[in-house]
């Protein structure tokens, strides 16, 4: 700590697809309230799409990445190191005489979207490096990105879904007809995802056989896994921001504005605003698009979808934040578990202020959250005493 | 040394200039910046200096002079060296390292010796002309003083009397001598109505500009603490504002009594006007939200019903005046209740905006005591999840500064908002002196950075905050 400010570390960027999304997720919802709560000194990492790690204060300045001086900074800035000293300190090169920086941080922020980051592998350094950090932690975020393994974990705690199916991609060409009757057995229209993979990248909607194979090309392409789901007959879809440990607290159930024959690609959800759905009457516009808060749907499937999505965020041990998406038909009032965001664009902040909860309070709370959670994680034995080693 | 080091840098003159600017040329307020100023690299934080003719001519004039002393100490440092002559030297070494001061400081002379012998006559001979313009004018001239509410009462005025008549008013905040005089040239002399606002700026302002517009009413929206630098007291701003009266009698002189400031002034003879009523109307259903103001107006038979989008009860009384004197000027029922429907915030005064579903009421344009707590009110009746009060302080209160803002502070804790945010600056202290003594319990926070804290506002308010902005210091406040 620096004259009582916490030092966190918002580690973005990476190796995904969501790679740019990330940016603005950490420099317009993160670091910007961050310091405006005058509690914590924030310490930038980038994270290039190849992998490497820098830290610097110019990260922090979204005119670099906009006016691609960020490929001039890679060539000049060294790279960070990370040093496990009974928690994480960041190290690099100074630039004069090469003197070493250090940098000791006491709560991490991932704000990491899709592969590596999002999807636990950040989670897992962390953990070894037994610092706090805000968000889901490891399982729970690797099976919240995995869109069967989230399915499975759901349905074992009795949670509700659109009947579904997945398959191996490499198993595309091998058991290529076995996959496709498999498939067939959920009726049109379905939709083809890759497992792991948000911001709706590699998803497409099928109508009839002669499309699908061709969606399931795209899917595999993208990942290893690929997951059929069937399409739900009169479609409400919903999706619900939860923040919390133990008692999580939910926001408000948004409903984004699309009709049923249509979904969000990444270039509606991101490129063009979400206007594809068109701005009606009362709609906000957030980080996936137009969308009504709260859902205009009646109070007894409102408070539904509630429960369903709190028994969701539990079911699968998320902690800190996420988002969970549902599908509802409008006709039986069957609220059904969709997928799982464990890091929400942009924190879903337009939401929580729709619900009464500031960006400055917002992610004041998941950094008390992160560090509540590291706390009670220190009480539990890491050490069992054995004479294993002396009988070897 | 920050303050020191600071006036070596290029961008002092320009910071020079600024000041003179941001201060209107004025020596006093110019003089008095420049001995708070920590950091000349760091004065212009909220704008720019807007380059006009006279802002241009002083940066060449002064950097031309800046330069000239330099080159001419480091000319006599050299030949003092070449020659030995250790005087040279000496002196060539002051000239260097004096000069931000010499011309920070000289600038002064310039502008004193340019007012009194060019601005001064010219303004002089203007001002004069007006005064045959005003005393030739058939219309009705009314006018506006007070310490505060000054625009507004103006605003209302024009808005409510167009429905029916001819009305001309001073532009914007011009209410100086030189601005009348600019205002009465454009006159066309077929207003039935010309409405002319007076600014006090020091003793005797008021009763010059009633010498020169010869206004037949005039209107008192309120005495409090402002302009005090220039004035020995609150008193003696009043009875400035007040000898108005003397020029158009007291018949014909409407006072705001629901200002705490006029009871000492106000004569039976005067017409007072109040939230209960005005000119023998009486006010009553009064409804306060954040869309609006309402009410109804009742005088024997005749009832109007005014609705308006200003904010807070303490337009009630401005507004039955106005509704009130549109009818003696004979106006009917239906002009005065459409004129009043018209009438709306004005630009940063108690204007609403919602931002994600907060209300912030955005009064950076209040400038003294009254017009904080009617804010103040308003924030206390409005409904909120959340209530937000944020404020700089107040300027220009002179020797009842301290006085003031604990008074402002004891006013917040009154009115009981969850958070209160104060800019770190010289009324700080004060204002949170006045919440401790009235034993807040709230949350206090401290922004040393004003500007940063407006701009991500939106970062701080969520759905069902109401966030009270009053008043906002520009830099030379700082």
């Amino acid at each position: 700590m620096i004259g009582g400010m916490k030092t966190i570390a918002v580690i973005f960027g990476g190796r995904s697809t969501e790679h740019d999304v990330s940016i603005v997720t950490a420099l317009a919802s993160i670091i910007k309230p961050l310091e405006l709560t005058k509690q914590y000194r924030v310490e930038p990492i980038y994270i290039s799409k190849d992998g490497d790690w820098y830290w610097d204060q110019k990260l922090k300045n979204i005119d670099l990445y906009q006016s691609g001086e960020i490929e001039e900074f890679m060539r000049k800035a060294p790279k960070v190191h990370l040093l496990f000293d009974n928690g994480l300190t960041l190290v690099k090169s100074s630039q004069f005489a090469g003197r070493k920086q250090y940098k000791k941080i006491d709560v991490v922020f991932p704000a990491m979207h899709g592969t590596h980051g999002e999807d636990g592998e950040l989670m897992g350094v962390l953990e070894m490096a037994n610092v706090p950090y805000v968000g889901c932690g490891l399982a729970a975020s690797a099976v919240a990105m995995d869109k069967v393994l989230s399915k499975q974990v759901t349905e074992s705690a009795g949670i509700a879904s659109t009947p579904w199916t997945w398959f191996y991609s490499s198993d595309l060409p091998r058991r290529h007809s076995e996959i496709m009757k498999e498939v067939e057995k959920l009726a049109y229209p379905i939709f083809v995802k890759p497992a792991h993979l948000g911001s709706s990248i590699g998803i497409t909607r099928v109508e009839s056989r002669d499309m699908l194979m061709n969606a399931l090309e795209v899917a595999a392409h993208y990942d290893d896994k690929v997951i059929v789901e069937q399409g739900v007959a009169n479609l409400i879809e919903v999706t619900l921001p939860i923040m919390g440990n133990e008692d999580p607290l939910p926001a408000l159930l948004e409903q984004p504005m699309l009709h049923a024959e249509d979904f969000f690609d990444f270039e509606t959800k991101y490129m063009q605003g979400g206007k594809k759905g068109g701005k009606k009457g009362g709609a906000e516009q957030g980080a996936q698009g137009y969308s009504k808060i709260p859902a205009d749907i009646p109070k007894d499937l409102y408070d539904k979808a509630v429960k369903l999505g709190i028994d969701s965020y539990k079911a699968v041990g998320c902690s800190g934040i996420a988002r969970i998406d549902m599908l509802i038909d409008g006709k039986s009032q069957q609220v059904m578990f969709n997928e799982i965001n464990p890091l929400p664009g942009s924190l879903y902040s337009h939401n929580w202020k729709q619900a009464g909860v500031s960006g400055v309070d917002l992610v004041s709370r998941l950094v008390a959250y992160a560090e509540q959670r590291w706390q009670s994680r220190q009480k539990i034995a890491t050490n069992f005493a054995t004479n294993y080693l002396k009988q070897f | 040394m920050r303050k020191l080091v600071s006036m070596y840098t290029p961008r002092y003159v320009v910071a020079i200039v600024y000041m003179l600017q941001s201060t209107e040329y004025e020596v006093r307020p110019y003089l008095a910046w420049l001995r708070r100023v920590q950091d000349f690299t760091k004065v212009m934080y909220r704008r720019e200096l807007h380059k006009t003719r006279p802002a241009m001519l002083l940066l060449v004039g002064l950097s031309l002079g800046m330069s000239l002393q330099v080159v001419l100490g480091v000319a006599l440092i050299w030949v003092g060296y070449d020659s030995d002559r250790v005087v040279l030297t000496v002196i060539g070494t002051l000239a260097v390292a004096t000069y931000p001061f010499v011309w920070a400081y000289g600038v002064v002379i310039l502008l004193v010796i340019g007012r009194a012998l060019v601005i001064n006559p010219k303004q002089k001979r203007r001002i004069a002309r007006s005064g045959r313009i005003f005393a030739d004018h058939k219309g009705r001239k009314i006018a506006v003083a007070g310490s505060y509410g000054k625009t507004s009462m103006k605003e209302l005025l024009v808005t409510v009397l167009s429905e029916g008549k001819h009305v001309a008013a001073t532009p914007a905040n011009k209410n100086v001598a030189l601005s009348h005089a600019q205002f009465a040239e454009k006159l066309t002399g077929d207003e039935d109505i010309v409405i002319l606002e007076y600014g006090e700026g020091r003793p005797g302002d008021v009763g010059h500009f009633a010498e020169v517009t010869k206004p037949n009413e005039a209107i008192i929206t309120g005495i409090a603490p402002a302009h005090l630098d220039h004035y020995p007291s609150l008193e003696a701003a009043a009875t400035d504002i007040f000898s108005v009266s003397t020029y158009v009698g007291d018949e014909h002189t409407y006072v705001n009594a629901n200002s705490e400031g006029v009871a000492s002034f106000l004569k039976s003879g005067m017409h007072a006007y109040s939230e209960k009523g005005a000119l023998g109307w009486n006010v009553s259903a009064v409804e306060i939200s954040i869309h609006g103001t309402s009410f109804r107006m009742h005088k024997g038979s005749q009832e109007l019903v005014i609705e308006s989008h200003l904010l807070g009860r303490h337009h009630v009384g401005p507004l039955a005046f106005v509704a009130a004197y549109a009818n003696k000027q004979g106006l009917t029922k239906e002009q005065i209740e459409a004129g009043t429907k018209k009438t709306k915030p004005f630009e940063h005064r108690m204007e609403a905006r919602n931002l994600h579903g907060a209300w912030l009421l955005d009064d950076t344009y209040n400038g003294n005591i009254d017009g904080m707590k009617a804010g103040l009110a308003l924030l206390e009746e409005l409904p909120a999840k959340r209530k937000i009060y944020v404020t700089p302080g107040l300027v220009d209160q002179g020797i009842e500064t301290a006085r003031v803002h604990s008074e402002l502070g004891q006013a917040i804790a009154r009115t009981k908002p969850d958070l209160v945010v104060l800019m770190d600056n010289s009324a700080t202290t004060q204002i949170q002196q006045g919440l401790e003594h009235a034993g807040y319990e709230g949350k206090v926070q401290i922004e040393d950075r004003p500007l940063e804290f407006y701009n991500n506002l939106e970062h701080f308010v969520a759905a069902g905050d109401v966030i009270m902005l009053q008043n906002d210091w520009t830099d030379n406040y700082n």
